[in-house]
């Protein structure tokens, strides 16, 4: 039996112990609390501001494209976007009718966007990238719930210049070709936010004001070409296919010394920011890296300077070419007529003599011959940071019997790129290393202009020796001079080339009457700066022949470039060969400065033209010692003493 | 030895300030929503407020009544309310919400049974403890105690209100423990609750998964750490001062009925650090007051009772709380004094009139 006292003893020492656990139980709240509020605070807090966020992404700023020279091509301009929030549209009738109006699209439509069950709604696709006009209607009306965003779009400040090589985005600004593809991840800017607080059902909280994060500027990019370069070449592209009305044109510019890119074109082009308009081969095909064809007589510098390398012959050796070649029992005719009887080496490709090629060929033999080949860079892609390029088809060597070793000797058969052609001549004329062509330059920060990458020239092997190179040079140099070249002629600059005329072939057939003509040229000869090719694909109404058609584009081309790119005149070249009524003779200017009008001594070549008043010649055009054509004018300019 | 003879301020200071502080909080976390429901901003504060008065004035009047009237009709008490606790699973008459049927009444006024069965239960088990306390080491009246005590829980759980019945047999337990039970039975009580907890999680295993899920809210957010997280949302961003009163961001909707179960959310929110520490020091006051109050009392009816009530608030205070910081698995208790709730604003303060009348013949030494 338990008395009432000891009863209340246990309970009431039971109870004390109670309030001790009660009191401790009160502290441990305390303290989880504290825990909550202030360890974990800084997690949670972030958690909950995206609670009560609605954000309005706002895109980052792509990086501007650069020419080599620190010239924009590609930057951006404004181009607003329409978000809604549609919880906070009052009258939503009025706005789908607003909105209808401004953007052109149908009430239906427009209703649907602002009573979407969204906390935010963009206007898709006809309220991205709007008008200012558009944009400051909206602006002005100031409707509850709906948003501008400041969104950008590309600015081609070339219209459709580069097209090709730059490539285009897309509405979200991701890069789809081109450059704009390659180069997306340094392009691309981190996308911002316009954030709006709002309670769980999408209504404006008045506590919290909207914050902007602003989006970031993705990095420029400067390329290896030049943009005046550029322009020249689509020019004299534009040119030559309103002359012509090829299928096709493609242009390159390349320096031989380390591989860069200066210029890269194809006719037909396109604008980009309108890429929808046009058929994807035209937009996708950046024929310099993309087409794939047999180059004829341009190919003929590689077996040229293979055969030299190797000694199976000298510049001054001779050879007889009787119209033909027999290999086995296989007549291969030369492309002119009867042949081109005795004649030397030089000659042989002044000449472009497919007779003396084979005979090269067939000296080195086919593994030499296609161990050149091979270590130009034919048959694998170059590797040039651009989209859509193609590998070229180089004979499998188990299938090259003596006929396709003669005509892969002078350029048939075998099919190349056009940068493949241009990588490979440019090492044979740069003291004979194979460089990786590329376009970027380099990369910087926006705003800053810190330098994050710079792209340096990759030497991939030395193909033949400089000595070698040496005689390429002087070779190709008399091509021009004195051969088949001699229409890309440039009085004062060193030119050399070579010409190619290929006939097409598709399914193993050549076409009649339909030939690729092309010119490689470059100048100056003793220390070459700048390679330029030029293929024109099926001209009409003209001698489908490479000297006749390409060399005076290139001879254009370079005529202009020369001087863009600093290349000072010369007067040591190899003097070219006068085709009496064919081709102009120049003479020398005398100094004429300081002399009186009445002792200038009487020429019978060119004529005098006089400007000013006065008996001393203060200023003439062209300067002391620069050439004149025969039937030339000099201007005198004169001036009192 | 003498008597008190006049009612603890102390205890109804605190409760007259709990409930106050309650009416203002409803009012400023009820209003987003009140707005949304019934386009008046102020239809939850004016109901807490009608609520409150009837409450107190209540309250005020059970002080005055001498407790022996519980001891003397706790039978019949216990009788009717659990008469009504079952006529309120009857469809038609118990009316559903929030997806138990929970209530008795007409129109918009309406009682919880279940809340009065606390009130109810603690006086029945006063009442027997205070008769048998020789015996109350007999395992036999343990037995029937609890016996009677799980029969309530059931009959509760039919609602379903596993809130309720978990408070009534936890203040039961207690009510056993302070009466001197032998320890082992605690020891052999838990043994059975562990193993019954077992063969719940053995048969589905997600059970655990769900009761731990408040641990890391995150794994779910959508789920069972909805409420949780939206609660721990309003907490952090308080800070030591909060945020201010009627700035609370998370009664936006995005706290459902914040005037409930989550308002310490609300007030932590708003009030900040500062403000939660006050409050739980104003209930820690009330809770170790009630209990020198059970200490001191004239008898062991009016030790049992004063014990079995205060323990019934702190158990509620607890749980509440305990949710609302992410330390225990959300249960659906409502804070006492303080959430919005006529059925249980006014039984807790009638059970704090009850204590007052007590604490008028408490015995100081």
């Amino acid at each position: 039996m338990i008395k009432m006292n000891d009863f209340i003893f246990i309970m009431q020492k039971r109870l004390k112990l109670l309030i001790v656990l009660f009191s401790f139980l009160v502290i441990i709240l305390i303290v989880r609390l504290a825990f909550v509020q202030f360890f974990q605070s800084d997690k949670i807090i972030e958690r909950a501001y995206a609670l009560w966020s609605r954000n309005i992404p706002v895109e980052g700023q792509r990086g501007i494209i650069y020419d080599r020279n620190g010239k924009p091509i590609v930057n951006n301009k404004l181009a607003p976007s329409i978000g809604v929030i549609p919880r906070q549209i009052e009258n939503k009738e009025e706005v789908a009718r607003f909105i209808s109006e401004v953007l052109e699209v149908s009430y239906e439509e427009a209703y649907r966007h602002i009573t979407k069950k969204v906390s935010v709604e963009m206007i898709k696709p006809e309220g991205r990238k709007i008008s200012l006009e558009q944009a400051k209607k909206i602006i002005d009306k100031n409707y509850k719930g709906v948003y501008i965003v400041g969104d950008t779009t590309r600015n081609y400040l070339y219209d459709d210049y580069l097209a090709h090589v730059l490539g285009f985005v897309g509405i979200d600004n991701q890069g789809i070709t081109g450059i704009e593809y390659i180069y997306d991840d340094y392009l691309m800017g981190d996308s911002g936010n316009s954030s709006y607080y709002t309670d769980a059902k999408g209504g404006a909280l008045n506590q919290l004001y909207g914050v902007y994060e602003a989006p970031t500027k993705g990095m420029d990019i400067y390329l290896t070409i030049d943009i005046d370069l550029q322009i020249l070449l689509e020019r004299v592209l534009e040119n030559t296919a309103a002359k012509y009305h090829p299928d096709q044109i493609l242009g390159l510019m390349m320096n031989p010394k380390n591989g860069e890119i200066l210029a890269m074109a194809s006719y037909p082009s396109f604008y980009p920011e309108n890429y929808q308009d046009y058929d994807q081969e035209i937009y996708n095909r950046n024929l310099p890296i993309w087409m794939s064809f047999e180059p004829g007589s341009t190919f003929k510098v590689i077996t040229y300077s293979a055969g030299l390398e190797e000694g199976v012959f000298k510049l001054d050796d001779t050879f007889y070419d009787p119209g033909y070649k027999m290999i086995g029992s296989t007549r291969i005719k030369d492309w002119k007529a009867g042949g081109h009887g005795l004649q030397s080496f030089l000659e042989v490709i002044q000449n472009s003599c497919n007779p003396g090629f084979m005979e090269i060929g067939e000296r080195l033999g086919k593994e030499r011959l296609f161990d050149y080949i091979h270590a130009y860079g034919f048959g694998k892609k170059t590797g040039v940071d651009l989209l859509g390029e193609s590998t070229g088809i180089v004979f499998n060597l188990d299938n090259v019997g003596p006929v396709e070793l003669a005509t892969a000797s002078f350029g048939q058969g075998n099919s190349v790129t056009p940068i493949q052609l241009v990588n490979a001549t440019s090492a044979a004329i740069n003291g004979g290393v194979l460089y990786q062509p590329y376009v970027l330059k380099e990369m910087r920060m926006p705003i800053t202009n810190e330098l994050i990458y710079q792209n340096k020239p990759k030497m991939i092997r030395r193909v033949i020796s400089e000595e070698t190179s040496k005689i390429m040079q002087y070779a190709l140099e008399s091509v021009v001079a004195k051969g088949t070249g001699r229409n890309a002629y440039i009085d004062g600059y060193r030119v050399g080339g070579k010409t190619g005329t290929a006939q097409k072939a598709v399914d193993g057939r050549y076409l009649d009457n339909n030939y690729i003509v092309s010119f490689i040229g470059a100048a100056p000869m003793n220390d070459p700066e700048l390679v330029v090719y030029v293929a024109i694909d099926n001209p009409k109404n003209v001698v489908q022949y490479g000297g006749v058609v390409a060399a005076p584009v290139v001879k254009e081309i370079l005529q202009e470039a020369l001087p863009i790119l600093g290349v000072a005149k010369q007067i040591d070249q190899i003097e070219k060969e006068y085709r009496w009524g064919l081709d102009v003779k120049y003479y020398i200017v005398p100094d004429l400065i300081g002399k009186k009008r009445n002792e200038l001594p009487i020429q019978y070549h060119y004529r005098y033209q006089y400007y000013g008043e006065g008996n001393i010649v203060k200023f003439q055009s062209p300067a002391p010692y620069e050439r004149v054509p025969e039937g030339g004018t000099i201007m005198v300019y004169l001036g009192r003493e | 030895m003498k008597q008190e003879n006049r009612i603890n301020v102390l205890i109804l200071t605190t409760t007259i300030l709990l409930t106050l502080i309650g009416l203002l909080m409803v009012s400023s976390s009820s209003q987003i929503w009140a707005e949304f429901k019934y386009d008046n901003k102020y239809h939850y504060f004016w109901r807490q407020l009608v609520f409150a008065g009837v409450g107190i004035v209540g309250m005020l009047i059970i002080a005055k009544i001498n407790y022996q009237f519980y001891k003397t009709h706790a039978a019949k008490i216990f009788i009717g309310v659990l008469f009504l606790l079952i006529i309120v699973l009857i469809p038609g008459i118990g009316i559903v919400r929030g997806g138990a049927r929970s209530w008795i009444g007409v129109g918009t006024f309406s009682i919880q049974p279940s809340e009065f069965m606390k009130i109810a239960c603690i006086i029945l088990v006063s009442k027997y403890l205070a008769d048998y306390y020789k015996d109350v080491k007999k395992p036999i009246s343990v037995l029937s105690i609890l016996g009677i005590i799980i029969g309530v829980f059931g009959l509760i759980m039919l609602q379903p209100d596993f809130g309720t019945g978990l408070v009534i047999i936890a203040a039961v337990i207690v009510m056993l423990f302070i009466s001197g039970v032998n320890l082992s039975y605690f020891f052999y009580l838990l043994l059975v609750g562990l193993a019954g907890i077992t063969v719940l999680i053995i048969s589905a295993p997600y059970r655990l998964e769900r009761i731990f899920a408040y641990l890391d809210p995150w794994k779910d957010p959508l789920g069972s750490g909805f409420q949780i997280i939206q609660s721990l949302y309003a907490i952090a961003p308080g800070g030591i001062f909060g945020v201010g009163f009627g700035n609370s961001i998370q009664k936006y909707f995005y706290l459902p009925e914040p005037q409930t179960d989550f308002i310490f959310a609300i007030i932590i929110e708003e009030l900040g650090f500062i403000g939660g520490v006050v409050i739980l020091v104003l209930y820690a006051t009330f809770f170790i007051t009630s209990l020198n109050v059970s200490f001191h009392a004239k008898d062991l009816f009016g030790k049992f009772l004063a014990l079995g009530i205060t323990t019934i608030i702190f158990i509620q205070f607890f749980i509440n709380i305990g949710v609302v910081i992410g330390l225990l698995p959300v249960t659906g208790i409502t804070l006492p004094f303080i959430s919005y709730g006529g059925s249980s604003l006014t039984v807790t303060l009638l059970g704090v009139g009850i204590i007052l009348n007590i604490s008028k013949y408490q015995i100081l030494e």
